[in-house]
């Protein structure tokens, strides 16, 4: 009997009561699953706490759902839209493109570009052969013939490529120039690598178009019994402008375009400028063909724009300043950002649910599935008309980044990083042997660059209750941020939850109603529009908790229309997970700089008085309270703690301060007034200083050496009552549970939060209130 | 080593990480001794002695397919060793049938079987 597994998401990430979600779910070795949907309260399965916890609820899709496998198609391509099949050329072609290819060694076919079936062998295409050669080929059906370049393709290194076939004489040609600048290639003039090479054949047919191929660029046409139509011979590498003729053009014609001329009109059928498009706010999925028959060309599992091109001089930065230099658009064999998998259940969210993190859980076969047989399919559903004055953020801008993250098995620097070797699980081994579950933002594509998009249009294994990220042995995120969850639950607050994505498309509007926010253990990725969300609530007088650590640190892009895909552009400081090419560290998305916001000036201290220290993974550290915290007039934060030490325990790794760690600093812009309550120090050395805290490595970077390795506890008051505190540790939201939810951690917490949500001036505040007509608060 | 040894490789960089490898291991060896083995085993995340931090800042550096990793059976209750692939899509293998019952354990176990690779090899 086959092993159950069962993977599903959801169309949506934040929902109302009352709206529509749709679930998706693919199984193997069984059709029926059973679902219940349950509101998820605590996710750290660790014997120290309280355990996993979830609650069922019922609702009108509970019970036996009929699953079946679905297939995903993975790899980014584009596909021209042909319906009067112009691009259905039987007789004579030239086929030309840029190309600057990735992986020309993978060892099978990449189809470049071209109108071929690759299960019926009908049609044409140009691309590079198992032995990384450039190749032409047509097919009618039973025959094949090919024609291939005399020398492999270098990788990294830009190329001007064209077939050409006369049907009339039956004879191809293949033309490959080195198109190598000082600056768009990996290897400068001074490397004696032959780029060139022309070949020509006679060809015994003419090829044999099918009605219905597709002309792709970057793959081609398959067939599979069981999914039908799929795209294979995925292409790893740029595409520049490209385009099809229904005549050979001659080597001059080449040449001319070759050399940045303009392509010649006379038989042009398409022509796809990959320059045009762009504005100063980025560019979308469509490739503008400039050709006769504006046969435009659409991106599927979003091919990488913003790319350097083959005329890219060195001398701009970013395709606002020379568009005409970016026409570069890059593919990846294992791209992927949106399973399109059948809905297998819609369902209509009960008018009387109450705001929280649910999850349809569903159990393969009978229901008494476990591990790859059970699947949490995790949504939040906030308030239609919030009456709390608590809402819990949860950083799901946070969660796209490290989805399906798998750089425990394949990032070389986790271990020294982690200081431990990996605990790998059964889930982890199943998305690693299956590209279908697509990557995360910590992650490479197989062809070597850093994965810029992810969505959670796909299964995320990681955004579950109950899962442990391999590399640290810890709950991660979303698991982590129950534990924020469950102590509210515990102490009985009213709470709404938000989501990074409400906050992203409402902004301030979507914080305003509450009094009081508290975010979650690792809040790390906002957008332009979160983070001035953020700083708009808290100057507007709203009371902001942030929980974690490592917060405020990157610079993330969303499109309004599509909110599920996250593109993430890694640059600036060394703490990244992957670099982003020379020229290309602004999101195609929005046109802004990707990286870190310190390269904005807005450093995480600007908005909540602390931000990224450093981070490390062995045991974690107690804070001590600081001079501040003696203080009369705060003495209500300490109120009921005894004596110094604050936090020498916890479900991440036996501390409150630990895993990542923030700390104040003025000269990054924590806010005059604040006050540092407690801080911690004397870190493993297997915590490392985040370099920012000094621009040249050297010994002595380490916990044990560097007092600026510590979690701060910071608190100051902001205008119109506002006020912000945030506990500089990924490690403390992790330390409520310990005792029955019942320690100094917990009770700190709850002097803060209940101090925040009582209306009027803060505990101990000497300042004269003010008016808060900048923010219309529905919680006052 | 013998000079052509690495006749067919085109990555020089290998030459010297190896050649590097070959005297860190040399030295390595010089630390090990039953002090930083129980060091470990009472301690396997943490602070530790230089001498035992040297070994496993080296064990971690390994090319991948040379590295171990935990695998956890069932959180908290069972744990195995296995050995990474270094290759893309091809899972970890199991190195032993030794059950574990601690995360911490295994990470122990993980460890002997690095310092038998640096003793025997």
């Amino acid at each position: 009997m086959a092993q159950i597994k069962i993977f599903g998401y959801a169309d949506k990430i934040s929902v109302k009561p009352g709206d529509t979600i749709q679930f998706h779910v693919s199984a193997d070795g069984t059709s029926t699953a059973e679902a219940h949907l349950v509101r998820l309260i605590h996710g750290d399965e660790h014997p120290h706490g309280p355990g996993f916890i979830e609650e069922e609820i019922d609702c009108a899709a509970n019970g036996t759902w009929q699953v079946e496998k679905q297939f995903t198609q993975v790899g980014a391509f584009l596909e021209v839209a042909d319906p009067d099949r112009k691009l259905a050329l039987d007789g004579s072609i030239t086929l030309c493109a840029f190309i600057w290819p990735t992986w020309p060694d993978v060892g099978h076919r990449q189809c470049l570009l071209g109108r071929w079936d690759n299960d019926r062998n009908h049609g044409y295409g140009l691309g590079i052969n198992p032995s990384g050669r450039l190749e032409f080929w047509v097919g009618c059906g039973n025959e094949v013939d090919y024609l291939q370049a005399e020398l492999p393709l270098q990788k990294q290194a830009w190329y001007f490529v064209a077939a050409t076939f006369d049907a009339r004489s039956g004879r191809a040609t293949l033309y490959q120039e080195g198109v190598v600048s000082r600056y768009n290639s990996l290897l400068s003039k001074v490397a004696p690598v032959e780029y060139r090479s022309h070949v020509s054949e006679m060809f015994r047919f003419r090829q044999n178009n099918l009605p219905d191929t597709p002309f792709l660029v970057a793959g081609s046409r398959d067939w599979h019994a069981l999914r039908g139509h799929f795209v294979s011979q995925l292409y790893c590498g740029k595409i520049d402008r490209c385009g099809v003729f229904d005549r050979p053009l001659d080597h001059e014609e080449l040449d001319a375009i070759r050399s940045g001329g303009q392509p010649p009109l006379d038989g042009m059928v398409a022509y796809w400028d990959t320059t045009k498009g762009y504005t100063d706010r980025g560019i979308g999925d469509l490739v503008v063909d400039i050709g006769p028959n504006r046969l435009d060309a659409e991106g599927y599992n979003r091919p990488v724009r913003a790319q350097t091109g083959y005329n890219w001089n060195g001398r701009n930065d970013c395709f606002r300043l020379a568009p005409h230099q970016y026409g570069g658009i890059e593919f990846h064999a294992d791209a992927m950002i949106d399973s399109n998998w059948n809905a297998t259940k819609t369902l209509e969210l009960p008018e009387t649910l109450r705001s929280g993190a649910y999850a349809m859980r569903v159990r393969g076969g009978d229901g008494d599935g476990e591990g790859l047989a059970e699947e949490y399919i995790v949504f939040f559903v906030r308030s239609r008309m919030p009456t709390a004055r608590i809402a819990l953020l949860f950083s799901t801008a946070t969660y796209l980044a490290y989805a399906n993250e798998r750089f425990a098995t394949d990032g070389q620097i986790v271990q020294p990083m982690a200081g431990q070797p990996p605990t790998i699980s059964e889930v982890d081994i199943e998305i690693y042997e299956n590209p279908e579950f697509g990557a995360g933002c910590y992650d490479t594509h197989a062809d070597g660059a850093g994965v810029c998009y992810t969505s959670y249009r796909r299964p995320m294994v990681n955004m579950r209750p109950k899962y442990r990220i391999a590399a640290f042995d810890l709950p991660w995120n979303f698991p982590a941020d129950l534990s924020i969850l469950a102590w509210l639950e515990h102490k009985g607050y009213d709470y709404d939850v938000l989501t990074d994505e409400d906050v992203h498309l409402e902004g301030v509007a979507a914080m305003a109603p509450y009094a009081c926010i508290l975010n979650s253990t690792h809040p790390e990725y906002h957008s332009e529009r979160m983070l001035d969300a953020h700083e708009d609530y808290i100057a507007g007088g709203g009371r902001f908790i942030c929980m974690g650590a490592n917060s405020f640190c990157c610079n993330v892009a969303f499109r309004d229309d599509e909110p599920w895909i996250m593109e993430c552009r890694k640059t600036g400081g060394h703490w990244i997970a992957w670099a982003a090419r020379p020229g290309e560290y602004y999101l195609a998305t929005t046109g802004q700089m990707g990286g870190i916001w310190t390269g904005f000036q807005r450093w995480g201290q600007k908005l909540v008085g602390n931000t990224f220290a450093g981070e490390g993974f062995a045991h974690s550290q107690p804070y001590r309270r600081m001079p501040d915290s003696y203080d009369p007039a705060l003495a209500w934060i300490t109120e009921g703690i005894e004596g110094e030490i604050i936090g020498d325990f916890g479900l991440g790794n036996g501390g409150a301060a630990g895993i990542e760690i923030d700390c104040y600093k003025l000269g990054f812009g924590t806010p005059p007034n604040t006050k540092l309550i407690a801080s911690s120090g004397g870190h493993p050395d297997n915590y490392i200083a985040h370099d920012e805290e000094g621009a040249h490595a050297h010994q002595g970077f380490s916990g044990t050496h560097n007092y600026i390795l510590r979690a701060d506890m910071v608190y100051f008051e902001a205008p119109n009552n506002g006020a912000v505190f945030a506990t500089g540790s990924i490690a403390f939201g992790s330390a409520l549970p310990i005792n029955g939810f019942e320690n100094n951690v917990s009770q700190l917490l709850s002097n803060v939060v209940n101090a925040f949500v009582r209306p009027g001036p803060l505990p101990g505040s000497n300042r004269p209130r003010k008016s808060t007509a900048g923010l219309e608060r529905v919680a006052s | 080593m013998l000079p052509l040894e690495y006749g067919r490789s085109e990555d020089r960089d290998i030459i010297v990480r190896d050649r590097f490898d070959g005297f860190r291991r040399e030295f390595l060896r010089t630390l090990v001794n039953p002090e930083v083995i129980e060091e470990h085993r009472q301690s396997a995340l943490g602070q530790h002695s230089e001498r035992l931090e040297r070994l496993l800042i080296y064990f971690r550096q390994r090319p991948l397919e040379q590295r171990y990793a935990v695998r956890a059976i069932e959180p908290f209750r069972r744990y195995q060793v296995v050995r990474l692939s270094g290759r893309r899509g091809v899972p970890p293998r199991l190195v032993d049938d030794a059950i574990y019952t601690s995360a911490n354990d295994a990470r122990h176990g993980l460890f002997l079987r690095c310092i038998r690779d640096l003793l025997e090899t």
